[in-house]
């Protein structure tokens, strides 16, 4: 029953969308630290793609009643393991120009894609936070 | 989560270290004697840098859960390595060539303190930037503690 009542709703496409973008963060940090780096070629994984999928996921769910685990299916960016864990394939390259050091850095993508990440990270962890307040009220009012 | 402060982390120190060889150039651009009194003009240094930790070898999921496969690392810092360029002639000087092809001409370092004021500023910005990511990162890990606080 209790596992029921934290999956059910919106929780799993949260949790999802949570790991999705704490992972992407690594990524994004990742083409920052080699922003100077010859040879390094940026890489990113398509956001697009994933919220397409989780999007299937979330419709193929709401078909058997939204209840349950959520089936995101992974692509080959995105690697989901059996209990969730997520772990992403970087083949997207950041556009941008090559340079003299055949590096395609572009900060202005770079620190966009951050913010983005970011924004998407926290709005999850506050929306999950909601979630969890909720639950814990009810459970308060039905203990008194 | 917390090997994403690895990353920034590695990025903030190479690029720290290219500063300081950017300064050391600069300061040494008119060094023409080592630390022993001899003549031997400073030569001039350049950090290498590539991606990865260069140890761990841990690649795809692996690497990415400790973020050690992630990050830059100074491969090598380059110490220029070709004959100094005699570029000033000036027989007066005491550590001119006494004889030879360029008797006369004092050996100079050859350091163009455009190029290396130019890879300093592109260093603290990259720092920078660096910072910036670090900054993100924090206020995210802020937020996941908040679930549980």
């Amino acid at each position: 029953v209790f596992g029921e009542v934290v999956n059910s709703g919106s929780g799993p496409a949260l949790e999802a969308a949570f790991r999705f973008a704490a992972q992407r963060q690594k990524l994004i940090a990742n083409n920052i630290a080699n922003i100077t780096t010859p040879n390094f070629v940026q890489q990113d994984v398509s956001v697009p793609e994933f919220q397409r999928a989780l999007g299937e996921a979330i419709e193929r769910r709401r078909g058997a009643g939204n209840l349950g685990d959520l089936d995101v299916r992974g692509d080959d960016e995105v690697d989901i393991g059996a209990n969730g864990a997520l772990a992403l394939k970087p083949n997207s390259t950041i556009g941008g120009i090559m340079f003299q050091d055949r590096n395609n850095r572009d900060l202005e993508k770079l620190e966009q894609a951050q913010i983005e990440n970011a924004t998407m990270f926290r709005v999850c962890a506050d929306l999950l936070k909601s979630r969890s307040d909720l639950m814990r009220a009810a459970i308060g009012e039905r203990a008194g | 989560m917390y090997g994403l402060f690895d990353v920034s982390t590695s990025g903030m120190i190479a690029q720290r270290v290219r500063l300081e060889a950017a300064s050391a150039n600069l300061a040494n651009q008119n060094s023409l004697l080592d630390s022993k009194g001899n003549i031997a003009p400073y030569r001039r240094r350049e950090v290498m840098l590539a991606a990865g930790d260069g140890k761990s070898g841990l690649e795809g999921a692996d690497g990415a859960q400790s973020g050690r496969s992630f990050g830059v690392h100074i491969a090598e810092i380059q110490v220029d390595k070709s004959d100094p360029v005699p570029v000033k002639y000036d027989p007066t000087s005491p550590y001119a060539y006494k004889d030879g092809p360029y008797k006369g001409y004092v050996a100079m370092t050859g350091i163009n303190p455009a190029v290396e004021t130019v890879n300093a500023m592109e260093a603290v910005r990259a720092y920078e930037a660096n910072v910036m990511a670090a900054e993100a990162t924090k206020q995210m890990v802020a937020a996941a503690l908040r679930l549980i606080a």
